[in-house]
Order: C-alpha cells, then structure tokens, then sequence
C-alpha cells in the first residue's frame, strides 16, 4: 500500500451539499487539504465554499480528477454512494456515516474487495497527516493542530474522539503525528487497524504506532498477530478501553457499535495479553503512552 | 440488537413457505387448556421470552392433554425466565421426530460476510454440539450478491452426513431462510431444532430472529414485533433507561445518547464519546470510584439532550456527585455540553456548588465552555488535566463533598 494521504490528495465530497459536511468541507479547505469536487445527486451547478457540486461522481471524476471520496450522506443513501464511487474509480473512500444498516455494509465490502478499493469506516471521523496540512473528515475539528501536530507517530483508534485524545497527548509530550487514522466504531468496517499497519510500516516518516483497542471484534489480536509474524516490525503501544466491561453480563454495547463482549471473544484483557506477548508495549492509561514510544525510540 | 418473540418469528416463517406446528398463544392456564384440547394430542408449552436456551431453564415444557397444559401454562405464567417474567406462552401440537436438525444464518464479522451453518445434530445448544461432536457441524460463507441457492443448500446438508428423499425440502427451507435473513436485514436466523418427521417432512420446532436496528427504518412491518431494548439480553429496560432513550430520540439525528442503569454506586457517570467513555469509567474505577451508571453523550449532541441526559443520570437513587468528561472534541461543541449540564443539574433539583461535579471539557469553544461551568459554580477542567487526572479529582471531589 502507498501512502494513504499526503499533499497530492484530490477530494471528492459525496452528499457535500448537508449540515454536517459544509461545515466539515469548510474546515478541511481551511487545513489545507484540496477538496476538487463535491456530489450532491439534483444540485449539480451549485457550489459549497467555492467547491463544484454535481450530480454524479462521473461527472465529477471528468471535471476535477479527485483522487478519493468522503462520503457523508444519510444511512440509507451510503450503500448507493459507495457503489457510484467505486463503479467511477474512486479506489479511495473515507464513510463518515454511522448506523448504516449491516447488509449494506457487507456488500459494500464485498464490492471495496472486488475492485480493490481502500474503505476507512463506516463511522470513521477520517485521516489526518499534520505534516502535510490534509485531513478528510472531522477529524481535528475546526482546529486540528490543538490536537494533531507534525511528528512521526502513527495513530490508529476504534474511536475518532480518541484518535484526537492521543494526538493531544503526544503534542503535550513534545510529540508529534504522521498520520492518524479513525477506522470506526464499528464491527464491519472496511480497513482494520491490522491491514493499516502496513501504511506504518512502508512510510518512512513514522517511527512507531499508537493504537488504541476498545472490548468486542479481533482486530486488537489480528494486530498482536501481525506483530507476531514480523509483518509489523516498529514499536507499538497500545491502549485498550473498557476492561470494567468483562465484570458486567456479556452481550452489551458500549459507546460504540462493536464494543461488545460475546463468550470469550472481545475480552480487553485477552487483547492486552496477546498484544504483550507479540512484544507490543500496552499502556494502563494515556499518561503512560508518551513514556512507553520514548523507551521504545 | 432487537429480537423477534418466537410466535411472531414462526408467523413470518409461515408467510414465507417455512413449515411450522400448529399453535396459539395463551396468556392464561385457562387459554391454554382450551388451545390444547382443540390440538387432540400431546401439546408443548413454551415462555415467550427474549431469552436464549430456554430448553435448559424449564421454559419449554411437555404435556399430554388438556390438563398437563394448563398446569404447565400456570407453572410458566408469573414466573421469571432470566430477568423476563412470562406473560404469555405459545401452546403448540407436538411433532413426531425421525431426528433434529439445526440451521442458522448469522453475520461472521471476521470473515465480513454472511455465514450459514447447519448440523445434523440439532436440538442441542450449537456451542455445545461445536464442543463435543464439531464434525456434525458445516458451515460455509454465503456472498450477498450471489446469494445461497438451493443447489448450495442441498450440498452442505449432504456434507452434514443427511442423504434421502428429505434433501429437496432442506435445499428449499435452506433458501427461503437465506431469502427472509436478506428481506428482513436479519442480524440472526436461526431454526433449532429443526425437525425432520416421519413422513419425511421438514418442521420449524423454534424461530428465532434478531433484526438490525439501524435497518429498522426500511422494516416498518417489522416494529410491532420487535421487543425494544433485548439488544441488553440479560434484563429488560429500566424506566431510566427507558427515560434516557426517550431523551435521545427526541431528536435521533443529533448526536448520541445511551444510558445503562448500574447496581449501587454514588457517582453520576455522563462522558464521552464511545471509545474515551469507556477509558474515563476504567479509570473512575481505578481511582477508586463507584460509578452508579454507564452512559455516553457525543456527536454534537443538542443542549436539550445533554440536559435529558443529566436529569437521568441524577435522577437514580444515591447518586450524590456527577462526572462530566470528553477527549478533546472534533465537532462536539463544548459550550453546548455546559448549558446541557448546568440545566440538566437544575432540572434534576440540585444545586452544583453543594453537588460535587467534575467537568473536563477541551475542544471547540471550551473558553466559553469553561465560563459556563465555573459561572454555574462546576470545577471545570480542561485539555491539560489527563482523562485519568480528571478521574481522580472526581473521586476526590466526593470524599471532600461539595466544598472546595
């Protein structure tokens, strides 16, 4: 995989015409990242901040060659707007959308792995590399170097609030982010934090990885996993949410779609033990995060 | 995670060509004497409740006529199943048997596709027969755009060890399940046990169905049947919980809002969002603190809501103190939590200078965030006191109480 973003990203903004992505496209031209294009099926001729809307992504691909979507449109609309920018060639698409019905969601997946597309989400508050100034998504809000300052640590959460808590963390450590990733708070989720450690692992200009782990899923093992088999080689530290929640009866969501414990599966305390063991260093709390990547380096 | 209550599963099932017994719900010993003696046979008489494994706890019971009906119905009626008491029970005709099959289509969210799975050794719990004989067991990987065709389904039966004249009648139920699991965005379908008779029929003995919640706006034909609030399976709602969801869906589209009613506790827990929430409880507990609910508000929530949220959080019997806290926010307006709180706290009835309450509020406009809090007499706390740190002055405030 090459890098996921940088300085050349193109952005497309599908369902760029609603509340939440105006405000969300206005601050991403404020960082810095190029948004070419926005769809809004109907308000083609119109603009959002200066930015081209049309009524299809096609028209939109001939018109300003965007090189990735985010896609902000109502749950019920996601599915048809993945597959219109899949089907154009978009091979790069953040969802930003959350509660999106599960079917949907598996065939959107399986449409991403037919054509090799990158999904990050559903439910995913986007990417940012502060050294660079581009971000899809949210992510950062308004003023995204309160949180998310140049450095070389990579960032990968279950949880986009979290993603800014980390990067405030290292920033008041004197440290700094290459990219951080959101991948969603959800179970079905189109890039797990195992397949972006590759995007860590290739890029030069990161030194070690955060992530943090929330209960429920197996990406946290799948991560111990990769580091286990050397696929995964720079120093990890993980933070892992929600151990109160193995005291409580199973089966209840926490916070998030996918924090959910079920028998054994899920368990935070099965995920910092195989993480240790694979030779991640697992944080108790935020505080201990900046001390464990200092060691490491 | 809402389930489907079986009589109205086995309706569904019916409608789509799934053979199921004959039977009727009663929601007397009475009723249920009646339904029984209009079957002329040996009858069934199951709780209907959101309850899993209920073979196992005594809510499926066996009666030979009329009077074994009622006394099973009185036995069931008033008692508790988990944390569900029986109101009704479904009388059903009994079938005769050759054998019990089982089926079910379910989500593998780590393959990330659609997964069916049958065995020839049904009747049982499937984590137990997966146990103890796992070869009985074959399942497959379905893809949603090609679907589960009959063909498909009759190859996995044989896999499964099942040959004869039944085949054809499995390959179709098979499909029509696959078919409703896709109509309905079913989370879960299962079929256990699954009879196969004498006469070489094929019987649905259970149904059990949980639909996708967030597809519930495309099943309208659906929302009578769905039991709300079974997607927390070992208790039914509390009324703060049910208060707190009324709360948020007041306006659904405007942030999130969940609340879950704890045992004991003094500390009123609001945070957010999903992933610092649980971190904040982990470290409130850690510090040494006794939070008396879970319950997460983020996404921009509206005052209004962040204010329904506060009263409920306060609202439950011994909670003496609230703690308010977020990770740096992206989008969440701190300002808007402030007002939140501060009316939630006055609506609850309480005074937040003798009510200890911790806020650490950072992100968009916290300057005006903080001067909400502190005017309103709350300790505000901002991004450079840590998640944990602000758990312990929670603590902390408690043991000193309101003073400071």
């Amino acid at each position: 995989m090459t890098r996921l973003i940088d300085d050349s990203l193109r952005l497309l903004v599908q369902g760029i015409t609603g509340r939440e992505a105006r405000m969300v496209t206005s601050h991403m031209i404020e960082y810095g990242t190029s948004v070419v294009s926005g769809v809004t099926p109907g308000k083609g001729g119109e603009d959002v901040d200066g930015v081209p809307v049309f009524d299809t992504v096609k028209q939109a691909i001939v018109e300003t060659a965007p090189s990735a979507s985010l896609i902000s449109v109502p749950p019920a609309a996601t599915l048809d707007a993945v597959g219109e920018a899949i089907s154009s060639g978009i091979r790069l698409i953040v969802i930003a959308t959350e509660g999106i019905p599960q079917h949907d969601v598996l065939r959107m997946l399986e449409l991403s792995d037919e054509s090799g597309t990158v999904i990050i989400g559903p439910n995913s508050v986007g990417v940012i590399r502060p050294g660079d100034s581009v971000k899809i998504g949210a992510i950062g809000g308004e003023h995204p170097a309160r949180a998310f300052v140049p450095g070389r640590i990579g960032v990968i959460s279950r949880s986009g609030g979290m993603t800014a808590e980390v990067g405030l963390t290292l920033r008041l450590a004197g440290l700094g982010v290459s990219t951080a990733i959101s991948v969603g708070g959800d179970a079905l989720i189109g890039s797990t934090p195992a397949t972006l450690l590759a995007e860590f692992q290739e890029d030069p200009e990161t030194d070690a990885v955060v992530l943090f782990g929330e209960p429920g899923t197996r990406f946290e093992e799948d991560v111990a996993n990769h580091i286990a088999e050397s696929k995964f080689t720079k120093p990890l530290v993980a933070l892992i949410a929600g151990g109160f929640t193995e005291h409580l009866p199973e089966g209840t969501a926490f916070g998030h779609a996918a924090a959910i414990i079920e028998g054994d599966s899920g368990r935070p305390s099965n995920k910092r033990k195989v993480l240790e063991t694979a030779g991640a260093r697992v944080a108790r709390t935020l505080d201990d995060v900046a001390g464990l990547l200092k060691n490491a380096g | 995670m809402a389930r489907i209550l079986e009589h109205h599963a086995k309706q569904i099932f019916a409608q789509a060509g799934i053979p199921i017994p004959e039977g009727y719900p009663a929601i007397s010993s009475d009723q249920a004497a009646t339904i029984a003696e209009g079957m002329d046979g040996p009858v069934v008489i199951k709780a209907l409740v959101p309850v899993g494994k209920r073979g196992e706890v005594g809510a499926v019971q066996f009666a030979e006529d009329s009077r074994g009906a009622a006394m099973a119905a009185r036995d069931l009626i008033g008692r508790y199943i988990g944390a569900y008491m029986v109101d009704t029970v479904l009388v059903e005709e009994r079938i005769d048997i050759e054998s019990e099959l089982y089926l079910s289509i379910i989500i593998d969210r780590d393959e990330r596709k659609p997964r069916v799975v049958i065995s020839a050794d049904g009747g049982v719990s499937i984590e137990r027969v997966a146990q103890e004989n796992p070869d009985a067991i074959v399942s497959d990987t379905v893809s949603m755009t090609r679907g589960l065709p009959e063909y498909r389904a009759r190859e996995l039966w044989t896999q499964a060890g099942i040959s004869g004249p039944i085949i054809p009648a499995l390959g179709q139920l098979t499909h029509r399940l696959w078919r409703l699991f896709v109509e309905h965005d079913l989370r879960v379908i299962e079929i256990n046990p699954l009879f196969h008779t004498p006469d070489q029929k094929i019987v649905a003995g259970d149904a059990v169905m949980s639909v996708d919640d967030s597809a519930g706006f495309r099943h309208p034909e659906l929302a009578r049947f769905v039991v709300p609030g079974t997607d927390r399976s070992w208790r039914p709602m509390t009324e703060l919980e049910a208060d707190a969801q009324r709360v948020h869906e007041l306006d659904p589209y405007r942030g999130s809002a969940r609340y879950l009613e704890l045992e004991g506790g003094n500390i009123g827990f609001l945070c957010g969002g999903g992933g610092a929430s649980l971190l904040l409880y982990d470290h409130l507990i850690e510090a040494g603190g006794e939070p008396a609910n879970y319950a997460e508000i983020g996404g921009n929530p509206t005052e209004q809501k962040v204010a329904g949220m506060t009263r409920v959080v306060l609202s439950k019997p011994g909670v003496e103190g609230l703690f308010v806290a977020h990770n740096i926010t992206n989008n969440t307006q701190t300002d808007v939590i402030a007002r939140g709180v501060v009316t939630g706290i006055e609506h609850a009835g309480r005074d937040p200078r003798t009510t200890p309450v911790v806020a650490r509020e950072a992100g968009l406009h916290d300057e005006e965030g903080r001067r909400i809090f502190e005017e309103a007499g709350i300790r505000y706390l901002g991004e450079d006191t840590t998640l944990s740190e602000a758990a312990r002055q929670m603590v902390a405030a408690m043991t000193s109480g309101g003073e400071r």
